[in-house]
């Protein structure tokens, strides 16, 4: 089907539409309105449609910024937390800035109830939220992971007293992983901004019923996937810093390259972004994303970014030129008032910009008394660009291969992510992409495209899936937490095997749920197995599985 | 966002793919919930609390502290240098100032491997604390002055052993009374050897004694002695087999009481070492002790089946705890007073036989030391070992250490010893082994089967 890639950014909308084939066969960029940012969606849909002939059905990819701009900005409904911490941390200590109401009750990490909750204090907790002018509630407990059934029963409380809460969030639903500030955090927010999603979620749909030629909608997840508009109303919180994400699938889907690992570098006019490609797969973030300084568990993309680009500020050292990381404007070959590394490059004829003489005296003039000439400048500024853009890449990779691991054989045998070649992105890229390449000593690419690049990639964005699959063989227990999922299992039928294909088919029948259709490869892309000993005898397994459909994009032409 | 007030260090290294025997204590599954209770409590997303990466130790710092019969090699595997290499990491974080205060979460634990290895023992084979102080005095010199005080409930033989006659360390062990428990050693007899009498400090607990009885000690004992000696650097090795709900011993300690040890002690490093209850202690205890490092409040911090009782210690603990609280503290003060040859003799050398069992490999270690008496020193130390058993068969070794700032005469004699007992042809292999100079030989040397 013909898929069209809207990303709303913050200061144009992007829109590409892509054949079958991979063809790119419109694009369109309109200022974005930030007052009405359904307008500048409509606005870039009704141009795509416009330029696209034929009764050809198509898919409608968004990325939608509502969310992370409602975060960002402290909108959307006001919302609390109930929290079930039990014995830990004190919970004050984690300063959250915005209400938490504390409730008894513990899940332990194995996932047993070593005390329950009292619904009288729940309800009381909730009644205070609401007095308090919570609208919206996230209802989140210490390893919920592990064991749903606290928060499933808070909920119950909450919504049988009649209390009429827009949204109630549970922690359990957003992630699989450990963190409990971050599951309160990550709840929170969804909460918050589940009404504003929804709105947009019902105005995409009548958008869709004015034009039948949609056949459907995806909206672009942090992880650089997609998921269906119902999902999204469900878990908001995953479309956050789809942007930024959507401009890492476009260079997964229009390069060349056929290395497994790369290294993508988007070199814009203040910073640049460098992201990390290693076995195929984008390279995500540890912990999960950090929005307008909330720590969330949202899968989100691994990215860098530095204060270097095209407009940075040129100072003269006595060491030598420093750049950035603050922006000085646009290049004196365009009208600007100061030299930067784009007027180096114009200068020095390596790139075609605005009047090459602009450029020539401004350089002059931060030359004088310094440098001997100008093109002795513009040489010094381009190399020092080089160098730090190239100290920066070997600074994330070296960040990435000293985070911690836990057991010996990755210390003495860690994964080669290290890169095979340079894919660039950005109006500056031709210029310093193939001197860094040529430091690094690697192959690069220039992507084509780099003007409108995010609205192909959310056109080439795949749908993303992914499950935590917990056995403990002790309990005769399986947890899914995404789904809700708790399941007794036999102990005796439960090997490592047999874990690993409930995973598989649990993701499999999940994403088919969803309506993906096309969703054939599933891989376990984490697996923990221990031997649960008492008293000299094993007495159970444990195993921690995490299944994904496999992530990546369309290839695109 | 969580804030620490102290800046804390964090190796944590549950090596998950390690153990001694599927079954065996030392198991994968060990700091599995402990794991799990760190990244739930999320104290990796406080600001001021960094992770870090270990890195793998080569042979040379473990051969500052160990002689390892046949060879490093042989000897020390992977996990092992791993462990060693956080505990070093540990010591690195805090001496560049990158942090306040660091905390080497690892294992293998290493307290009861002692100078010589031949293999195993309480399943220690070598001494993660050890290599760090001496890694620590490599950087900082001779002259740095540190306290190690180990809280796990098995006495820190290992320790005792390496430190034995080494003016700058001060080692304090509270551990139950070895009458009761493996090692069985660690009595208010053993003081230290000739050139270090008092700094070896044995606290040795009934069984039953808790978080009232401990926290007696750290404020009556440990607190004023370390006031007293006034070390650059005091290092925890944190065992946590002291809890209540251990399965190896008989102590009543919880994990509250572990955050408030900790934020008495204000440790600059802790590392880990035993504790074997790993649901019911360690994830909680570990917690504890992160939270106390960093300054944060622990008194939310409390063991799901935590009740007022299991802090309670029987009746008959209290005035024994505080029987041997003013014994120690009695022999530290009058420590000066003591005269040398009163407890070593009047030779030139002191001399003790002893017989050593490894229990985690099965061997058994007849060792020989002499210690020079020395005036200028603390004396060069020959050692001869014989260890037959397990693995290993039948093996005979001679040892010659010289200490940080030797005298001229001792390191002479101490070169004359190793070239004299190589010409004897009793023994095996000949070591030597000198710390200050960086200088560790071995006649004839081990190569591994196959090796060039
Ligand atoms: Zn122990
Ligand atoms: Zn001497």
């Amino acid at each position: 089907m013909r898929v069209i890639g809207i990303d709303v950014g913050g200061t144009n909308t992007d829109a590409a539409l892509i054949s079958d084939e991979g063809i790119v066969l419109a694009m369109v960029k309109t200022p974005t309105d930030h007052d009405d940012i359904l307008c500048s969606v409509r606005t870039a849909l009704e141009e795509i449609i416009a330029s696209h002939k034929g009764p050809f059905p198509m898919e409608l990819h968004l990325s939608t910024t509502l969310p992370t701009n409602a975060i960002v900005e402290g909108e959307g409904d006001p919302a609390a937390v109930v929290a079930i911490p039990g014995p830990g941390m004190n919970l004050l200590d984690y300063d959250f800035g915005f209400p938490v109401y504390s409730v008894k009750g513990y899940v332990d990490h194995r996932g047993r109830v070593a005390s329950d909750i009292d619904p009288d204090e729940v309800l009381s907790a909730a009644r205070q939220a609401w007095n308090d002018g919570a609208r919206a509630l996230a209802i989140v407990g210490k390893f919920s992971q592990r064991n749903n059934s606290l928060e499933l029963a808070a909920k119950q409380v909450v919504e049988q007293a009649g209390l009429k809460f827009s949204q109630i969030t549970l922690g359990h639903q957003l992630s699989g992983r450990h963190g409990f500030p971050r599951r309160i955090m990550t709840a929170y927010l969804n909460a918050r901004v589940a009404g504003i999603q929804q709105e947009f979620a019902a105005v995409i749909e009548r958008l869709m019923s004015e034009n039948p030629i949609i056949a459907g909608v995806r909206i672009l997840k942090a992880d650089g996937g997609t998921m269906g508009l119902a999902e999204s109303c469900v878990r908001p919180i995953e479309t956050i810093l789809s942007g930024p994400a959507a401009s890492l699938t476009a260079s997964l889907a229009l390069s060349r390259r056929t290395e497994a690992n790369t290294v993508v570098v988007d070199i814009g006019g203040t910073t640049t972004d460098i992201a990390v490609i290693a076995g195929g797969e984008p390279v995500c973030q540890r912990g999960g994303a950090v929005i307008g300084g909330f720590n969330t568990l949202v899968r989100a993309l691994y990215t860098v970014s530095i204060g270097l680009g095209g407009d940075s500020e040129v100072r003269i050292h006595d060491s030598g030129v420093v750049l950035g990381p603050r922006r000085v404007g646009k290049a004196a070959a365009l009208g600007g008032a100061e030299a930067t590394p784009t007027d180096a490059a114009v200068a020095l004829g390596l790139a075609e910009l605005g009047q090459r003489d602009k450029a020539i005296a401004a350089l002059k003039k931060k030359a004088a008394g310094a440098f001997a000439s100008w093109e002795s400048l513009a040489q010094a500024i381009i190399e020092a660009f080089v160098l730090r853009l190239c100290t920066a890449v070997d600074e994330v990779y070296r960040t990435l291969e000293n985070v911690p691991v836990y057991t010996v054989s990755e210390i003495l045998a860690p994964p080669d992510i290290r890169p095979r070649a340079v894919i660039g992105l950005g109006a500056p890229a031709g210029v310093f992409i193939p001197l860094a390449a040529e430091q690094l000593g690697l192959p690069w690419e220039i992507l084509p495209y780099h003007a409108g690049a995010n609205g192909i990639g959310a056109a080439a964005a795949r749908p993303t899936v992914s499950l935590s699959v917990h056995v403990d063989t002790e309990q005769e227990q399986m947890i899914i937490p995404e789904l809700g999922l708790r399941k007794q299992i036999k102990q005796a039928l439960f090997d490592q095997k047999q874990a690993r294909r409930a995973a598989v088919e649990h993701t499999l029948a999940y994403a088919q749920g969803l309506g993906l259709e096309e969703c054939s490869e599933i891989q376990i892309v984490e697996e923990e197995a221990f031997n649960v000993v008492r008293g000299f005898h094993t007495v159970g397994r444990i195993f921690n599985i995490r299944a994904q459909m496999r992530p990546g994009a369309r290839r695109v032409r | 966002m969580a804030k620490a007030k102290r800046s804390v260090g964090l190796i944590f290294f549950p090596a998950f793919d390690w153990c001694i025997t599927p079954d065996h204590p030392e198991r994968e599954e060990r700091l599995l919930y402990t794991r799990d209770q760190i990244m739930e409590e999320g104290l990796l997303d406080i600001a001021g609390i960094y992770e870090y990466r270990p890195y793998v130790a080569e042979d040379k710092p473990i051969q500052r502290v160990h002689i390892c019969v046949p060879s490093v090699a042989r000897r020390v595997s992977e996990p092992h240098r791993i462990a060693v290499g956080g505990s070093m990491l540990a010591a690195d974080l805090v001496l560049d100032n990158k942090v306040d205060c660091a905390f080497a979460l690892l294992r293998p634990p290493g307290h009861h491997a002692n100078r010589v290895v031949h293999g195993a023992r309480g399943f220690c084979t070598v001494n993660n604390e050890a290599i760090m102080v001496e890694h620590m005095r490599r950087r900082l010199g001779p002259s740095i002055r540190v306290a190690i005080v180990d809280t796990d409930a098995h006495h820190a033989d290992g320790t005792q052993d390496i430190f034995y006659n080494d003016p700058g360390i001060l080692h304090i062990s509270l551990h139950q009374d070895g009458r009761t428990l493996y090692p069985g050693t660690g009595f208010v007899t053993e003081r230290g050897g000739p050139a270090a009498y008092g700094n070896t400090i044995n606290v040795p607990l009934p069984p039953g004694t808790g978080d009232e009885g401990i926290l007696y000690v750290m404020e009556n004992l440990v607190m004023p002695i370390l006031e007293e000696w006034k070390p650059d650097y005091i290092i925890n090795a944190a065992g946590q087999d002291n809890h209540y709900s251990d399965p190896l011993t008989n102590m009543n300690f919880s994990a509250g009481g572990y955050a408030r040890l900790t934020e008495m002690l204000r440790p600059d490093i802790v590392v880990l070492e035993g504790g074997y209850s790993i649901e019911g202690a360690l994830p909680y205890v570990n917690v504890g002790i992160i939270l106390a490092l960093a300054g944060l409040d622990c008194s939310s911090l409390r063991e799901p089946d935590w009740k007022p009782d299991c802090l309670r210690q029987p009746q008959h603990v209290m005035p024994i705890v505080k029987n041997v609280v003013s014994e120690v503290r009695r022999q530290w003060e009058t420590r000066h007073q003591v005269k040398r040859e009163d407890v070593f003799g009047r030779g030139t050398n002191y001399v003790r036989d002893r017989s050593i069992f490894y229990d985690t490999d099965q061997i058994v270690e007849k060792q020989h030391e002499r210690i020079k008496l020395c005036n200028d020193c603390s004396g060069w130390r020959e050692i001869y070992s014989q260890a037959a058993g397990g693995r290993i068969g039948h093996t005979q070794v001679a040892i010659v250490t010289v200490p940080w700032l030797a005298c001229r005469n001792c390191r002479r004699e101490a070169v004359e010893a190793y070239e004299r007992l190589q010409t004897l042809g009793r023994f095996d292999q000949v070591f030597y082994q000198d710390c200050e100079r960086d200088e560790y030989l071995c006649a004839p040397d081990h190569h591994e089967p196959g090796a060039l």
